[in-house]
């Protein structure tokens, strides 16, 4: 009896240990640990957020990182078109009331220009980006030389809290039933939605109608067509109106006209999730954070029924995924201490760890090892296969500085072509004039092609 | 005795007035210039200098470099833009097509309302109540709602076409459609504030007049005409200024149901204004923009103006 009970003793202490080991095992095995980075004794800090849908995972992640380090940090939500204004005032004042800004993308082209934000290695010379942490097409950096967003060269001026690019999103029930392999390209794409279409039940496809300029963009890296030369490199020569860029123009505009919603023109992002949570769509390419709110099961009526994919290409282009991507930024003017609580923060927040608890929560992590850890074959995670293979194709589209006069004219022409209003060569023909006036008036090295036949 | 007395009664005396009889004088004649001061400070503050700031913008090249801020000077380089500007031009057009359409029904169908209510005497107090409700409504909501109830799939409108046999539209996507159905959307808004201000204007008119004129056999449309026109004109003039001055402003509902789309078919000055200077951060040409949005203001006063008739307000 002795002896049995040695063995049994015996036994839980095996497990006992078993149990620490793989509870405190690092991060090679794929799990989340919970030995989080110990950053010490911070002053309390205030953050500017959107209120996007990842959001709620940020502030648990927030809350965390509150109950693990004791540090305070102050979360401001506000609703997107709010946020560029504040972190204007907030950068142009004596003292920012903000000590950290999460900063769309597009927006890092203005502050890094203006020299608004403290450059991370200025606060410690030893912090770089951990060799998992996706650099989204050199967001974070800014080469002052070039004007250009990039590690070569670059300083490091922010930090990436949110890797929201584009995926394809299909309903897998639907194309199983209508006995349809996954598409690669946008041609098998348009050959297979008149087995889905079924309108007013159930239309194939839903394009971006308002502020298409987005979801467009990639159709002409697919196509190998551009909208500038090298803009990298000074050469501004607007190339929106090759033939290239009307056969992606012309995709773009037969998959929402003859396949998607009769009102296609008025379609925005909302309405694009508020139509594939409904039922009412078979397929659509569109950033990963909307993910969340298709399994939402409030919210949705696709609960289980969506999966995810690379966007298809043409038959001869490349993958292309276009970046919205959301990083974090110090403004300067904050005093010396609120500067290092919140890069000791944005440490935390790069870790494993936080990254790893950030996606159980709903959000979007920058980590590539967070990916390949076990959260991807869990169910709720299927999107996390798909992120991987698409994220060596992501890229930004409009790099520079003339932006978002150039994203409004592309919108408006886009949409216009969407609508009927113009043929998609004029469409594009007007766009080359519009861009091409634009980059005369701020002084750039520019050309344009002949026309395209209308 | 006072000092022009003792002037009077002695004129070597009246040479040589008294400091305190000199300092009188002066503020007697100049306490109306004193009295307007407060007033015109006020004015300086509040509405010139803004302006004054706003036309040096609008001939100015607006740059940032961290907290510092570089106007100079860019006169030409801002018209050339606005006379190459086809956008601009667009949203010139709906703005002016905005108000006319807007204000003109919302004009006649308000006046038309409060003549209706008016004659219900007592009861017209329930329908003051329930006209007043989209006033109280914030514009985030009612961008909101509106957005609702024109959704192809689902809304409210295309469903009650649907009902009728007839086809469902596009209201918010079709180049045709989108503009009108945002008007009908700001007539929606605003009628309630024209029928108020009208109703209280009939609701003050003198009975007598009215029956006498019956009585005198006059018909109905020779009584609006001219008797109760005149007499409300001073009341339905405020309101149509007052509206003349909203519809140009109109921003909230371009926003929230079509973001100046498809296309540019509902891009109104405001909203390219917005665009312009917030998005595109272009300050000196959105104040450009900005100035041909107050003069077009000061178009529509001048002609407010001058089409007031002479007789209004007559009894």
């Amino acid at each position: 009896m002795f002896a049995r009970m040695q063995r049994c003793l015996s036994a839980v202490a095996v497990i006992s240990v078993g149990l620490c080991v793989a509870y405190g095992m690092p991060s090679a095995l794929g799990q989340g640990t919970n030995v989080f980075l110990n950053v010490g004794k911070q002053s309390p800090i205030t953050m500017l957020i959107n209120e996007g849908p990842w959001y709620e995972a940020f502030a648990s992640t927030v809350q965390l990182y509150e109950r693990q380090t004791s540090n305070i940090v102050k979360l401001d939500a506000n609703p997107y078109p709010a946020m560029l204004s504040k972190i204007r005032n907030s950068t142009r004042e004596n003292v920012s009331p903000y000590d950290l800004f999460s900063i769309d993308d597009p927006w890092t082209l203005e502050l890094y220009s203006q020299d608004l934000l403290e450059p991370l290695k200025s606060l410690d010379p030893t912090f770089a980006l951990d060799s998992h942490v996706y650099t989204y097409d050199g967001a974070p950096f800014w080469n002052s030389r070039l004007n250009w967003r990039t590690s070569n060269g670059g300083v490091l001026m922010t930090v990436p809290i949110n890797g929201n690019f584009e995926l394809f999103f299909y309903r897998d029930d639907l194309f199983k039933q209508a006995g349809i392999r996954l598409p690669t390209t946008w041609d098998e794409m348009v050959a297979d939605c008149p087995k889905l279409q079924d309108p007013p039940r159930v239309y194939c496809y839903v394009q971006r109608g308002v502020g298409a300029e987005g979801f467009f963009n990639p159709y002409l890296r697919n196509y190998g067509a551009s909208i500038v030369r090298d803009p990298e490199h000074g050469d501004f020569t607007v190339l929106v109106n090759s033939p290239a860029a009307k056969k992606a123009l012309d995709t773009y505009v037969t998959l929402a006209v003859k396949y998607g919603p009769p009102n296609e023109a008025a379609i925005n992002q909302n309405d694009m999730v508020q139509l594939m949570a409904a039922g009412k769509v078979a397929a659509m390419t569109n950033v990963v954070a909307v993910w969340s709110s298709l399994e939402d099961p409030n919210n949705s009526n696709v609960v289980g029924k969506i999966a995810t994919a690379i966007p298809p290409r043409s038959r001869d282009g490349a993958f292309a995924s276009r970046l919205g991507n959301w990083e974090a930024g110090i403004p300067r003017n904050i005093p010396s201490e609120r500067k290092r609580a919140s890069l000791a923060f944005l440490k935390w927040v790069l870790s494993y760890d936080a990254q790893y608890q950030y996606a159980v929560h709903g959000g979007v992590p920058v980590r590539s090892d967070v990916y390949r850890s076990d959260l991807a074959s869990r169910p709720g995670f299927g999107w996390m296969k798909a992120y991987l293979a698409t994220a060596p194709y992501s890229y930004h589209d409009l790099n520079y500085l003339e932006a978002p006069g150039v994203a409004n004219a592309e919108a408006i022409r886009i949409n216009q072509a969407i609508g009927g209003q113009l043929s998609t060569a004029k469409a594009l023909n007007l766009l080359a004039e519009d861009l091409y006036k634009i980059f005369l008036s701020t002084g750039r090295r520019t050309g344009k092609l002949p026309p395209l036949p209308e | 005795m006072d000092a022009e007395r003792v002037a009077r009664c002695d004129p070597s005396l009246a040479a040589r007035p008294t400091p305190g009889v000199r300092l009188g004088r002066w503020a007697d004649k100049t306490f109306k210039y004193w009295a307007l001061a407060p007033a015109l400070v006020l004015l300086f503050g509040f509405h010139l200098y803004p302006l004054l700031s706003l036309l040096r913008l609008a001939v100015s090249h607006v740059s940032f470099v961290g907290n510092h801020v570089t106007i100079t000077f860019a006169a030409m380089e801002n018209l050339r833009t606005l006379a190459n500007d086809w956008i601009a031009a667009a949203a010139i057009k709906n703005s002016l097509v905005f108000v006319s359409v807007a204000v003109s029904v919302e004009v006649v169908v308000g006046f038309a309302l409060a003549i209706l209510a008016s004659g219900l005497g007592p009861g017209a107090r329930h329908y003051r109540v329930v006209m007043m409700l989209p006033i109280l409504v914030a514009p985030v909501a009612i961008g909101s709602m509106w957005r609702h109830l024109y959704n192809f799939d689902f809304g409210l409108v295309n469903r009650s076409l649907i009902l009728l046999h007839l086809p469902p539209q596009a209201w918010l996507g079709s180049i045709w459609l989108a503009l009108p159905a945002v008007i009908a959307v700001d007539i929606w808004h605003w009628v309630p504030l024209v029928f108020l201000v009208c109703l209280a204007g009939l609701e003050t008119l003198p009975g007598d007049i009215l029956e006498a004129s019956r009585v005198d056999g006059a018909s109905w449309w020779r009584m609006l005409r001219h008797i109760v026109l005149p007499l409300v004109w001073p009341a339905l003039s405020v309101v149509l200024l007052l509206r003349i001055i909203g519809a140009l402003r109109v921003f909230d509902e371009i926003v929230l149901l079509t973001s100046g789309g498809p296309g540019t078919a509902t891009t109104v000055l405001s909203w390219y204004i917005y665009q312009v200077s917030f998005v595109e951060s272009r300050l000196g040409y959105g104040a450009m923009l900005s100035i041909v949005a107050i003069l077009i203001a000061l178009g529509f006063l001048v002609a407010y103006n001058r089409a007031k008739p002479s007789h209004a307000g007559a009894g």
